[in-house]
């Protein structure tokens, strides 16, 4: 009986566990970085105001033109379509399929990186969008009217993306459970959890407009949205411009549910990385108490799991909340409610970098699989052999652990330093004044402190 | 913020940093060694399925041992002893751990288990002693027959490494687990005579719970699975990696990572020898069935 992560279903290495000496350095840095940072703070916030300045048009012109959108909406539905079909029709070998790698590598984890490099990449590509979009012209073309549709309860904001969210990671590392050991998922399960997905997302935009549930409920447009606030290059009113990087993600938390989303991300990385160790003892007793109460194996282990990932998410919930009760005790702090949601966007960050941290080097090495073999062979069945890179293997010597433990902790430290700027920058706009904003910043250091520490103890004992 | 506060920020980072560091480094008053059990060079036969784990943890109050092994003999009595040296002794484990080297050679001088296993070849034994090993003293743990003890005594194989009544010989041995390797007291080694002086540095395997030497670990696969669930081969990278896999089913050994297959046959075995050129953790798996075997954790 064993707890497989994400990683271990698809590839065939698995990190080793950071060494006690680096874990020590690294908590040190980010202690000293921290009183540091403390002490140096600016006293005008300096990322409040959004400067977003426009780009040449000719550029836009040609990224953002229609026969562009077309294009990229054509390949975002190719893509799915692809996924679906190698999932249905192709090898029930996680590792040799198109499908897994596709959504769970290159997708999942690849879009948070380009969007934190270059803005929201996912958007033109969304086969959702674009088949909402298409939809809908067809519709107004053919009627002669717009669509109308129902009015989004705006106090529903992002909550739908971020169960969603949680929805993903629990299909991914949950739901792969056979004979009570975690498997991974299926290619076949996850071709029929897209299809589920689409029906519902389509029916949803159809319902609500497919540009406000993009906004709101759809999970991968959220959860990629709100890395790409991190980056420097965003579309307003149709021309592509450039901002200060982080200055977007001032913004960002002012709907409803945004905290839930990001607190969700962290949850649902953090458990997949501690159930390769931290969790370890904890997942295989309670996972025994089920089984001595007569559970089959496969519910005991899903049950163990869900649990275990409801309590990453009330864990790091609760740890956000004491930090934000904190601030509220400082004077001239703005409403609890306020606060909760106003320091959301400083967790993104965070959660960015546990994600490098985590997938790192499963995104390096399963990419060189996703354009080898994986696009020659889609199916995994050995019968087409399209580029001619079908019998190409991944170079597992393209990383060492020393450079992988480095980049590891690394992230989380730099992650650290710019949630740890995000916040103080916006207790000088909601403090006004230098020293109250100081004293309420020691919570959310504290807050910052903790997240990244758990994320460097997770690293030290995964796979221990 | 002035001045002050902000020396004692930097001043309390700087005590945290070092807390820190220090709490990562320092030796905890508790400490457990541990080894798997592997047959001795001239062991009885009957045993090729034998597997096995001996822990030695050292508490505040004393010294606890356990030993859990499977593919013993079924129903039959067994004894073993914390040995003083080294498995790759030519006497594998050397003379039995004694607290006072002068002393007694009976419990609580020595630490003795006795056990019998249960109908499917399974045992395990605990001992406790209220004095602490030093670290770095727990050789290791052998275990043998009781029943063949006294024959083994007689037939004079025991007397050509000139040892007392607790020198077993090689044919009585059955298994050995190293935990802490090193050398015999100087007592002993005199007392061993020729056979105690072996070459090499004893500290060399000092530490490595699994030895790597002389063709590597043998994993056995009982039924399709692996006897003693899924076996650890840690390297360093730069080593050469050795194992065996002994089967009784047939089906493809895969190295995940290194990308290696073999065949093996039911009843067959398939060896694996190859440079550890690749740092992290890979499967290894029995492929048609798809059952993990062992995890081979290549450190840089």
């Amino acid at each position: 009986m064993s707890w497989l992560p994400l990683a271990h279903a698809l590839a065939a290495r698995q990190d080793l566990p950071i060494p006690a000496w680096l874990f020590a350095w690294g908590a040190s840095i980010v202690l000293i970085v921290s009183f540091f940072a403390l002490s140096v703070g600016w006293r005008e916030p300096r990322f409040e105001g959004d400067r977003w300045r426009p780009l040449g048009a000719g550029l836009s012109r040609a990224l953002l033109g229609l026969p562009m959108q077309v294009l990229c909406g054509a390949i975002g539905v190719f893509l799915l379509g692809l996924a679906v079909y190698a999932g249905l029709r192709g090898t029930e070998a996680p590792d040799r399929n198109f499908a897994l790698t596709f959504v769970f590598v290159t997708c999942w984890l690849g879009f948070p990186l380009f969007s934190v490099l270059l803005g929201d990449v996912f958007r033109p590509f969304n086969p959702w969008r674009a088949i909402g979009r298409l939809v809908g012209r067809g519709f107004a073309a053919l009627a002669g009217q717009q669509p109308s549709h129902l009015r989004y309860p705006q106090r529903l904001g992002r909550w739908p993306a971020a169960i969603g969210l949680v929805a993903v990671v629990w299909l991914e590392v949950v739901y792969g459970v056979s004979g009570g050991v975690s498997v991974g998922l299926s290619p076949h399960a996850a071709a029929v959890a897209a299809l589920v997905y689409s029906a519902y997302t389509l029916t949803m935009m159809g319902l609500f407009g497919t540009e406000q549930w993009c906004r709101n409920g759809e999970v991968f447009s959220v959860y990629f949205g709100m890395f790409s606030q991190l980056g420097c290059f965003a579309v307003e009113d149709g021309r592509l411009g450039r901002r200060r990087p982080l200055a977007a993600a001032t913004h960002w938390a002012s709907v409803p549910g945004s905290a839930a989303v990001v607190i969700a991300s962290i949850a649902t990385t953090s458990f997949d990385g501690a159930s390769e160790g931290a969790f370890l003892g904890a997942l295989e007793w309670t996972f025994e108490r089920f089984t001595d109460a007569d559970l089959g194996l496969t519910l005991a282990l899903r049950l163990t799991d869900t649990i275990f990932i409801g309590l990453c998410v009330a864990g790091v919930a609760l740890v956000y909340l004491i930090g934000v009760w904190g601030m509220s005790t400082v004077s001239g702090a703005p409403p609890l409610r306020k606060l909760w949601n106003g320091f959301a966007h400083t967790l993104i960050p965070i959660a960015f970098a546990y994600l490098v941290a985590h997938y790192f080097s499963l995104f390096v090495f399963q990419e060189q699989a996703q354009f080898t073999y994986l696009l020659s062979d889609p199916l995994g069945t050995g019968s087409t052999d399209l580029f001619g890179t079908a019998s190409s293997g991944i170079d597992f010597q393209l990383l060492s652990a020393n450079a992988i433990w480095y980049v590891q902790v690394a992230a989380l430290v730099v992650g650290h330093v710019v949630a740890l700027t995000l916040a103080h920058d916006r207790a000088t706009a909601y403090w006004g004044d230098y020293r109250q904003a100081a004293r309420s910043q020691y919570w959310m250091l504290a807050v910052m402190v903790a997240f990244t520490c758990f994320g460097l103890y997770l690293l030290s004992v995964a796979n221990a | 913020m002035n001045r002050p506060i902000k020396i004692l920020t930097l001043l309390l980072a700087l005590a945290a940093a070092l807390a820190l560091v220090a709490c990562g480094g320092s030796d905890d008053e508790e400490s457990t060694v541990s080894g798997q059990f592997e047959l001795v060079a001239d062991a009885p036969s009957g045993y090729e399925g034998l597997t096995g784990e001996a822990e030695l943890d050292r508490t505040e109050s004393g010294t606890e041992a356990t030993i859990q092994l499977t593919g013993l003999m079924p129903d039959a009595e067994y004894v073993a002893h914390v040995h003083a040296a080294s498995c790759d002794q030519p006497d594998p484990g050397g003379p039995h751990y004694k607290f006072d080297p002068n002393g007694s050679d009976e419990p609580p001088n020595e630490i003795h288990f006795m056990f019998t296993s249960s109908a499917d070849g399974e045992g395990e034994a605990e001992a406790s002693n209220d004095q602490r090993i030093p670290d770095g003293d727990a050789g290791s743990i052998v275990v043998h027959s009781a029943e063949e003890e006294g024959e083994a005594m007689k037939n004079g194989e025991a007397m050509e490494h000139g040892g007392g009544e607790h020198s077993h010989s090689h044919s009585d041995k059955i298994a050995c687990a190293e935990l802490e390797g090193g050398t015999a007291p100087e007592e002993a080694a005199t007392d061993e005579g020729e056979a105690m002086k072996h070459e090499g540095d004893p500290m060399e395997h000092g530490d490595d719970a699994m030895k790597h030497e002389g063709g590597g670990t043998t994993i056995v696969v009982r039924n399709g699975d692996p006897v003693g669930g899924v076996q650890e081969l840690e390297y360093s990278a730069g080593d050469q990696v050795e194992f065996t896999v002994r089967s009784d089913v047939a089906d493809e050994i895969h190295v995940h990572g290194y990308d290696l297959m073999k065949d093996v046959e039911a009843g067959g075995s398939a060896s694996f020898s190859f440079p550890a050129d690749l740092e992290g953790i890979f499967e290894v798996e029995l492929e048609e069935s798809g059952t993990q075997i062992a995890e081979l954790r290549v450190n840089p």
